[in-house]
């Protein structure tokens, strides 16, 4: 038998105990280095052994608890999903949604890790397997070939049998033998229940197989070492680590259970939204879902979750705003066990990582993508303040996950609208490099914080704003002309009309969320022409910079517009 | 008493005696000396520091040291308090010289590689891998069944000692010597551990370890 890349056998390719928490093991099977790690939840994770970004090894990374995070250049990988979190280099700070290394399956069982090549075949327990304790012998490395490994293991008892996957049960032991590379193997022993004395026969056998190795090591140095296996590593395309910005097109939407429904706070509904297999796509902090609801609305909420935690999203719903709009239906009518759909994960509000300071400032409702990015900070040991404004009367929502904070975090309660203004002003400070403040709440308080922090020197680039609706009257009397450069066309916009509109009509697909200039969803570049931006998204100096603007609410000054569409 | 300390910023056994005194909290001086590609070691001035030509050299007031296993236990010996870095027993005592010597062999082969691979250094590079695997195959049972036993570093008291320093670096850097360990998963454990050690410091190719769990 030669061994093939493409083999879909499960071997065993480490012991339980092989992985501590916060540790990378490294592995190897069929000539493929994994990178194996079990994240603070339990799960284990068996990868490729590289970083996406450059190649770098990931068996030398940093395990995070719930991100593993490569030493060299800081990308990040979530539990599970192996999804990219974080590319420092880019832009945004923010990965294409889609970049994610290489997993294979995994199984813990009788105190090995099992994997295999690929998903063709389910994982079988080997004969026998389900009656008995198994203690894990001393793993044995041996630069030999599998095939000689095994039948040398079989050579030790003449009465053993030889079992399906490189094993063999002799006595109550069952070895086993890992196809590390064409010339390389792991001897893996399992023993059937615990002996009396576990140390002294680990290290009998220990013993026995030190010189099985001897043997086997010196017997093939008389033979032509055979070729090793040449796996392939798949690099990321370049249009997916350069991915624009913000103007990321709609994913497909997928199915999720409502798992949960409770009351959070005075106010504020709670909905924990679970994948109804599996686990969910890696999200960034600040990240939102737009939901589907079942009158035919969307709406989008922000995640809360912190790093890794994929088995279900959790969004605070306001119970106020259930008197009109798309929340009442959630509120109202959407039960535990109920189905929704929801988009994939998108982030406008990316959360920059390198920042020496950070301050967090919520008002009601608006702790819900802060809090993903507190806990985020906090997993990081990065410095933040996190300032949770509501009002009397009501409570704090998600009280639980933010006392479990080890980070600043200040819950300030019923304050006058002027105690208020002036304890953004103390927590905000004077600005200096490096400083960045994060706000969400209604647009009093947003407005509050941005006059507030441009008053104490901080610039624009340092404040972030996420809108969660934009409250202006939009003014559509205009009418103008666009001519779409790339799509060689010229349309005419009436008053009364939206640009996202008019372009739909005449029959171009383009991406849009809330469509009322809050989301960020359809920016677009403009080439010429003068805007009239209506929009909450963009700031003032990307407003100045006359150079993109929201096909959904914004219009022309001008009697023309050049997009880059 | 001004210590001082005769540093190559990529040695292994400055980096060594670096590490002892961060995690001492130590204040020292280095004055640089270029091993590479300079060969300053082997001038006249530094001759007369260390006859045998070899980095470190490390100099407490009137005291001129060289050897980093003999420098490490004077400096704990001299400055830790807690006693647990360099401990009395005279057992202990002879695991922990017992491992310096194993530090040793590292260097002579780990380290030796890595010279050859990354230093221009004309040295058998096949030899000295092959020597490093067979220290490490012996570092890993040891310390597989240490775990076993509740044994968390190379000696036995609970805590790390001198040892564990002394056996680090050239155990971490072994890759640049083309010396994987891949085979060795609890000489991987072992390395964790030692870059938890409150005090720990990097240096190029030695990278800190994630912060371990808190055990609520
Ligand atoms: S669709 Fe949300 S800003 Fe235009």
């Amino acid at each position: 038998m030669t061994f093939t890349l493409s083999d879909p056998t499960w071997y065993p390719i480490a012991s339980s105990e092989d992985l501590p928490f916060r540790h990378v093991y490294q592995g190897q099977l069929l000539g493929r280095e994994l990178a194996v790690w079990r994240a603070d939840d339990g799960n284990v994770n068996v990868w490729e052994n590289r970083c996406l970004h450059r190649g770098v090894r990931l068996s030398i990374g940093i395990n995070e608890g719930a991100e593993l995070k490569c030493q060299y250049h800081g990308w990040r990988y979530a539990n599970r999903s192996a999804g990219c979190t974080y590319i420092p280099a880019h832009p945004a700070d923010a990965p294409a949604r889609r970049i994610q290394n290489r997993t294979y399956p995994v199984r813990e069982a009788y105190g090995l890790i099992w994997s295999a090549a690929n998903d063709e075949q389910p994982f079988r327990p080997f004969p026998g397997a389900e009656d008995k304790d198994w203690l894990p012998l001393r793993p044995m490395p041996v630069n030999a070939e599998p095939e000689d490994v095994l039948a040398a293991l079989a050579r030790l008892d003449q009465y053993a049998d030889i079992l399906p996957g490189l094993s063999i049960r002799s006595g109550n032991v069952i070895w086993f033998v890992q196809p590390v590379d064409a010339g390389r193997a792991v001897i893996r022993g399992l023993l059937a229940d615990q002996p009396a004395e576990p140390l002294a026969e680990l290290r009998r056998y220990n013993e026995l197989l030190t010189g099985l190795r001897d043997r086997l090591e010196r017997a093939a140095t008389r033979k032509p070492a055979p070729a090793p296996l040449q796996p392939i590593f798949e690099k990321v395309s370049a249009d997916l680590a350069t991915m624009p910005e913000i103007a990321i097109p709609r994913g497909n939407t997928m199915t999720v259970v409502v798992k949960r429904k409770w009351q959070s706070a005075d106010g504020v509904i709670g909905f924990e939204l679970a994948a109804r297999q599996g686990h969910l796509p890696t999200f960034q902090p600040g990240a939102h879902i737009d939901v589907h609801l079942p009158n035919g609305m969307t709406r989008q909420y922000s995640i809360t979750n912190g790093p890794g935690d994929l088995m279900s999203y959790v969004i605070g719903v306001k119970a106020e705003s259930a008197g009109k709009g798309g929340s009442k239906v959630l509120v109202e009518t959407v039960r535990e066990g109920d189905l929704l759909a929801i988009s994939e994960p998108r982030n406008n509000f990316p959360l920059r990582r390198d920042a020496t300071r950070t301050v967090l400032i919520a008002g009601g409702i608006g702790i819900t993508p802060l809090l993903s990015m507190a806990r985020f900070l906090d997993k990081s040991s990065l410095p933040y303040e996190l300032h949770y404004f509501v009002r009397s009367g009501e409570q704090a929502a998600f009280r639980d996950q933010l006392e479990a904070l080890h980070g600043k975090v200040i819950i300030h309660q019923g304050l006058p609208r002027d105690e208020i203004a002036a304890t953004i002003a103390t927590s905000l400070g004077e600005w200096s490099m490096a400083q960045h403040v994060y706000v969400c709440g209604p647009s009093a308080m947003l407005e509050s914080v941005r006059a507030t922090a441009a008053a104490q020197g901080w610039p624009d680039e340092a404040i972030h704003f996420e809108y969660f609706k934009n409250d202006k009257v939009i003014d559509n009397s205009s009418s103008f002309e666009i001519e779409l450069a790339r799509s060689a066309m010229t349309l005419h916009v009436p008053a009364g009309k939206t640009i996202l509109e008019i372009m739909r009509e005449a029959g171009l697909t383009v991406p849009s969320s809330c469509e009322q200039g809050a989301c960020g969803t359809c920016l677009t570049t403009v080439i010429e022409g003068e805007i009239d931006h209506q929009d909450v998204y963009l700031n003032n100096s990307e407003k100045a910079s006359n150079a993109c603007m929201m096909t959904c609410v914004s219009r022309a000054k001008s009697a023309r517009l050049v997009l880059d569409i | 008493m001004t210590i001082t300390l005769y540093d190559f910023e990529l040695s292994g056994n400055c980096y060594k005696l670096r590490l002892l005194m961060s995690i001492l909290k130590l204040r020292y001086d280095i004055v640089p000396v270029d091993f590479f590609p300079g060969r300053q070691h082997k001038a006249d001035w530094f001759l007369k520091l260390n006859p045998f030509g070899q980095l470190p050299v490390l100099r407490d007031g009137d005291l001129t040291l060289s050897d980093s296993g003999a420098i490490l236990a004077y400096l704990a010996k001299q400055y830790d308090e807690t006693g647990l870095w360099f401990p009395d027993d005279p057992a202990i005592t002879a695991q922990v010289l017992r491992w310096h010597a194993v530090g040793d062999d590292i260097t002579s082969t780990a380290s030796a590689a890595r010279l050859a691979l990354g230093f221009d250094y004309d040295f058998n590079i096949e030899k000295a891998q092959k020597s490093a695997h067979r220290i490490f195959r012996i570092m890993d049972e040891h310390l597989w069944f240490g775990e076993r036993e509740g044994r968390d570093w190379l000696c036995s008291p609970a805590h790390p000692t001198t040892a564990d320093i002394a056996c680090f670096p050239y155990v971490m850097l072994s890759e640049e010597g083309g010396i994987s360990r891949q085979d060795y998963p609890a000489l991987r454990r072992w390395t964790d551990r030692v870059r938890r050690i409150p005090g720990f410091v990097v240096m190029s190719g030695i990278f800190p370890a994630g912060r371990a769990l808190e055990q609520a």
